[in-house]
């Protein structure tokens, strides 16, 4: 599997790994919201690149649970599933 | 520190309870006050199969309505319990954002805890051991941590105050009030205080069996009998209380309710299962407990006893208090309503106190509930709930580690500006 990461998918990995409930919508409409904003700590999205690293088979960049931003995660996750890095 | 002015007095202005009688202050209350036993078989999953066969579960607890989604994944059931205390312990104190948002330095926390967040552990443990170590998520570095409760109490409503966990066995819980008491007197506005344990996941109750003094009974009327000849070890219990200890003067100025004085505090150590020696380390405690308070033995108007339900435990609590209260000591009505619900550990000595508060605004003395022929020398209230003025209350408390504590709660004086 090396199928993108989505907005919806990212917005359900928040919600199943650290029980925040966020529209993919309003994710959407404001990518460069922090994560923070939400209410994801760090904790948080290491649980979701783990989780995103056990579904695609892979690794992913080691900097992915440092990003700040929804459009920082997802342009640095499809970019590492698209090159197969 | 200014030596001029009089010493600051810490008073409760709010309580808190999820317990296995009542998720609610009113409920635990209503519940403790009629002797009800909620003692039942385990019926935790995984939990079949376990020797352990009777305990006091908090069943009627809805985390989701309670807490936040976020707390419910990312913490172990103890926190939530202590989270959900908190909040009640707030409400009941009136003690809303406003009061506290422009120093959230004058607010602290401390929790006593004695296994930690065994549920959120086992069930990650379970995930490494099947599917490795990539499945483990990274919550579980500190859902699991005996200072979870604390942390997540400070963080949610952003208390910058002076902040602690006691691990001194289960005679933290008491010993919890004793940091939140010299907080305040330090300066502190308010500390949120108390204990809350869900011991009863299958890992959790494994880690228990091996006390000696745990009840191999599984009839749940019989199976915790302190102070009778028929006592046979206790049953355990989970969640527990979190309590709004304040300045007294800070809380009249609000115009908080005062409910009770956390008037004296001593703690000693003895050894694991030494429970001979217990009584002395009882005796000191409570000795040190009332010469804070300024409190002569025959002022206490109702005694809630550790009652670990072992004869050679029992007996040494009986002794302590006789020695420690001395002619008074076999006049003084002793309870422990803990028999209706398990001890909770750490908590178990914290709902006491929840429970003695209650007492005294009630002019009630709760019933010990299942005991009826106690065989030592003591006035254990039995049966029904026993009328009677109390303005002064001793909590005991003993670990099966070897620590004991005292805890002297007085009523609320009359507002003296009122």
């Amino acid at each position: 599997m090396s199928d993108r990461l989505t907005i919806e998918e990212l917005a359900a990995l928040m919600k199943s790994g650290a029980g925040i409930t966020v529209d993919p919508a309003e994710m959407a409409n404001r990518p460069d919201s922090r994560f923070e904003d939400y209410g994801l700590d760090s904790l948080g999205l290491l649980g979701i690149v783990g989780e995103l690293e056990n579904r695609r088979g892979r690794s992913l960049p080691t900097d992915a649970d440092r990003c700040q931003t929804p459009r920082e995660f997802l342009d640095l996750v499809n970019s590492s599933l698209m090159t197969g890095a | 520190m200014s030596r001029t002015h009089p010493p600051r007095r810490a008073v409760v202005t709010g309580i808190g309870v999820v317990a296995p009688n009542g998720t609610s202050t009113e409920a635990f209350w209503k519940a403790t006050q009629s002797g009800l036993c909620v003692l039942d078989r385990v019926t935790r999953e995984g939990c079949e199969e376990l020797p352990l066969r009777v305990a006091g579960e908090v069943r009627d607890f809805d985390a989701g309505a309670l807490i936040d989604e976020r707390f419910i994944v990312q913490t172990d059931r103890f926190s939530h319990f202590a989270l959900a205390a908190a909040d009640l312990a707030l409400a009941h104190a009136r003690l809303g954002r406003s009061e506290w948002e422009d120093d959230p330095f004058s607010v602290g926390v401390v929790t006593a805890a004695g296994s930690g967040g065994g549920e959120f552990g086992q069930r990650e443990l379970q995930r490494l051991w099947s599917q490795g170590p990539r499945f483990v998520g990274p919550y579980q570095s500190i859902a699991w941590f005996y200072a979870a409760s604390t942390g997540q109490i400070s963080i949610r409503h952003g208390f910058k105050g002076p902040c602690g966990v006691v691990a001194s066995d289960e005679a933290g819980g008491l010993d919890a009030f004793a940091h939140a008491v010299r907080a305040v007197r330090h300066g502190s506005a308010a500390v949120l205080a108390g204990a809350t344990e869900a011991p009863l996941a299958p890992y959790s109750i494994a880690c228990q069996l091996g006390y000696e003094d745990l009840s191999p009974r599984d009839e749940p009327d019989r199976a915790y009998r302190p102070f009778t000849s028929d006592a046979c070890g206790f049953s355990p219990g989970e969640g527990g209380a979190m309590f709004v200890v304040e300045d007294e003067a800070s809380a009249r100025r609000r115009g908080a309710p005062v409910r009770a004085e956390i008037a004296g505090h001593a703690a000693t150590f003895t050894g694991a299962r030494q429970w001979e020696r217990s009584a002395d380390g009882l005796v000191h405690a409570i000795r040190g407990a009332l010469a804070e308070a300024g409190c002569a033995p025959e002022e206490v108007d109702v005694v809630f006893a550790d009652a670990l339900g072992s004869p050679a435990a029992d007996a040494a609590e009986a002794r302590a208090i006789g020695e420690a209260l001395g002619a008074h000591g076999p006049k003084v009505p002793v309870t422990a309503p803990k028999t209706g619900t398990g001890r909770a550990y750490c908590a178990a000595s914290v709902l006491d106190t929840a429970a003695a508060v209650l007492a005294m605004e009630h002019g009630l003395v709760p019933p010990t509930p299942n005991v009826f022929d106690v065989c030592h020398d003591l006035d254990l209230v039995t049966g029904s709930a026993r009328p009677a003025e109390l303005r002064t209350a001793l909590v005991l408390s003993r670990g099966l580690m070897g620590s004991n504590s005292a805890l002297v709660v007085r009523k609320a004086a009359a507002d003296p500006s009122a």
